[in-house]
């Protein structure tokens, strides 16, 4: 437990590295993205006052260490394009993303349980074979594409669903108006990345079908529903919740895609403007609170599949 | 509890028996020992686009690079077969062209992610215990923050877009599976003799990891390889599209759906819908092929 948060924090701080660096040796003069053309007209003199009060002067390391230690106290700077301190620019967009990510991750994975049960049921049947043949497909369609041909079907054309935003001007305390933004976030999110989860737990499911124990069970008179669901699962439930551990980061990566496509005002969309703008500053902080994000859901998992399953402890792959 | 026990493994020992025969027997009766079949289809597929996208210039009957300023948005007729896009671009023309430079992504893509994660794989594998775990860590790490979002720093640093960036970029941050599958191969054999003896009368890393590990676990990775393939491009489509991959001018699967914003304003469905369909085909196909060459597990009939 200790060894493992103690672990959180080295990865935290590898991260913070890596990505510090890479933005501070991107090209380009931050100064130029902090004032834009305004940066024509000033002097020299000017400039290197700019470059003191930024912090930009410095050498790389100590840039690094006076940056580390103003994100301990919560500064993360400044945007370049925003002129706002990154954390406000966030603010308003961190609901949005929890909400669209943590409702894809819960339907994704609810779904994809019941639906690896119900093949597994059905197992080289015509109906389990029909849902591998299409999960398959549908894995492997485009997210931005199945969400711009939805686009252009039920808003363009049919005028059923809002085609961006997460509400309307001025209806922001409206469910129901937030419900028709999400419906079609949400279905791309959850169609392509629920197979492969439900691939996953299939897999898992028809190994343990295969246990000696099954065969008691049912001499025992349960039938095979009831095993499944009694029986199997719990005995796959801490492999269910370590796939939801390694998920995070996938499903991280799907939300940015759609919110870019839905124009969806949220945290992977400021990401995706933020490096076409070349703001290192936002972007890199949205790298790093995503990736700490990350990293603490997959340290909550390991945690909980400890308590579901005190085996775990020991069989930890890498030992230190 | 113990004597429940017994009973317990008693009565599976009588059970079990009879319904592993009876299932047994079904099976032989049945006759339905999973085979693998060759997947022509897609096989076919695959290799009519990629030799239409090699005979680009013989396939195509427009300039892919011209703009027919009378036709702009014209859906799919006799003279141009897709349709044009906003730009007034033969569409038909484009995506044989920009298949070149998808599918050169893709294997180039897929080549670096094999370079890598081969060389970093069998370095970790058989190096001591303790460098292992840590080069396993970093791995691990790597592999933990959302690809995209490493692509998405990656892009805003380098300026300069191309084929062999943007491969590059897609390489670099997806080569973190590939070298764990290779690591877990290389532990399994790094103690056979022949590997030991390989080492020990003076056989460099490399010549040891080419001649002794690789044809190994080579029958292992192809499936990975192969699916790298598509996974380069989707991701380099899906970069495209935001605006962060091939500029518009760069023909490309990709660079084409980048125009799907304004293709909605103006609802002409085939600038979108024809490019993403070649995509999806493509992409399935090279799934399926990847599929065949993926070891068969062989599982024992269900209890169930």
């Amino acid at each position: 437990m200790v060894r493992r948060l103690l672990l959180l924090v080295l990865c935290m701080f590898l991260l913070s590295i890596i990505v510090f660096f890479m933005a501070r040796l991107a090209p380009g003069d931050p100064l130029q993205s902090f004032y834009g053309d305004a940066l024509e007209l000033m002097t020299e003199a000017e400039k290197d006052a700019a470059r003191v009060r930024l912090g930009l002067d410095a050498g790389l390391i100590s840039q690094y260490v006076h940056w580390l230690g103003q994100v301990l106290q919560g500064d993360f700077g400044l945007s370049f394009k925003y002129k706002m301190p990154v954390l406000e620019v966030m603010k308003p967009l961190l609901g949005n993303t929890l909400l669209l990510g943590f409702l894809a991750y819960l339907i994704v994975f609810g779904l994809a349980t019941v639906l690896a049960v119900f093949c597994t049921l059905y197992e080289e049947r015509f109906v389990d074979k029909a849902i591998c043949k299409i999960g398959t497909v549908s894995y492997y369609i485009p997210g931005f594409w199945l969400g711009v041909v939805m686009v252009l079907v039920f808003s363009v054309n049919l005028g059923w669903l809002p085609s961006s935003g997460a509400y309307d001007v001025g209806r922001k305390g409206d469910v129901l108006n937030r419900i028709q933004h999400l419906i079609m976030p949400l279905f791309v999110m959850v169609a392509t990345h629920l197979w492969y989860y439900a691939y996953m737990i299939r897999n898992k499911l028809l190994d343990e079908v295969r246990k000696d124990y099954i065969l008691f069970a049912k001499a025992k008179g349960c039938t095979r529903t009831e095993i499944v669901w009694k029986h199997c699962l719990r005995n796959v439930a801490p492999t269910i919740v370590n796939i939801m551990a390694i998920s995070v980061p996938h499903i991280t990566g799907g939300t940015v895609v759609v919110e870019a496509v839905f124009n969806y005002p949220g945290i992977g969309n400021l990401a995706v403007e933020s490096a076409k703008y070349h703001d290192y500053n936002l972007l890199m902080v949205t790298v790093l609170l995503t990736g700490m994000a990350v990293f603490v859901s997959s340290f909550l998992a390991q945690t909980i599949n400890e308590e579901i399953d005190p085996r775990m402890k020991d069989m930890e792959a890498v030992r230190w | 509890m113990v004597e429940g026990a017994g009973t317990a493994n008693e009565l599976f020992a009588v059970v079990g028996a009879a319904a592993c025969n009876e299932k047994i027997q079904k099976k032989k009766n049945r006759g339905n020992i999973p085979r693998r079949e060759k997947p022509v289809l897609s096989m076919l597929i695959l290799g009519l686009i990629v030799t239409s996208c090699l005979l680009a210039p013989w396939v195509a009957n427009h300039d892919p690079a011209g703009f027919y300023l009378t036709a702009l948005n014209t859906p799919p007729n006799g003279e141009f077969y897709f349709g044009t896009d906003a730009l007034g671009r033969d569409l038909y023309s484009i995506m044989f062209y920009g298949g070149r430079t998808s599918l050169a992504i893709g294997l180039l893509g897929a080549a670096i992610i094999a370079l890598i994660g081969t060389i970093y794989g069998c370095l970790s594998g058989t190096l001591p215990d303790r460098a292992d775990a840590v080069m396993m860590r970093i791995a691990e790490t790597g592999g933990s923050i959302p690809t995209l979002l490493m692509v998405l720093i990656l892009s805003a640093i380098i300026p300069e877009k191309n084929i062999i960036t943007l491969s590059f970029i897609i390489g670099i941050t997806g080569w973190f599976g590939m070298a764990r599958i290779v690591r877990s191969e290389v532990r399994q054999i790094r103690n056979c003799e022949y590997v030991l003896y390989a080492r020990s009368s003076g056989g460099s890393f490399f010549y040891v990891m080419w001649h002794h590990l690789l044809p190994n676990f080579l029958s292992a990775i192809m499936f990975v390889v192969v699916s790298n393939v598509s996974t380069c491009i989707t991701m380099e489509s899906t970069l495209s599209f935001l605006g962060l991959g091939l500029p518009v001018d760069v023909l490309s699967w990709g660079s084409m759906l980048s125009l799907a914003n304004r293709a909605l304003i103006m609802n002409t469905w085939w600038v979108i819908v024809i490019p993403g369909l070649f995509l999806v085909v493509t992409l399935l196909c090279i799934t399926n092929v990847a599929d065949y060459l993926r070891r068969e597990v062989n599982r024992q009939p269900s209890h169930l």
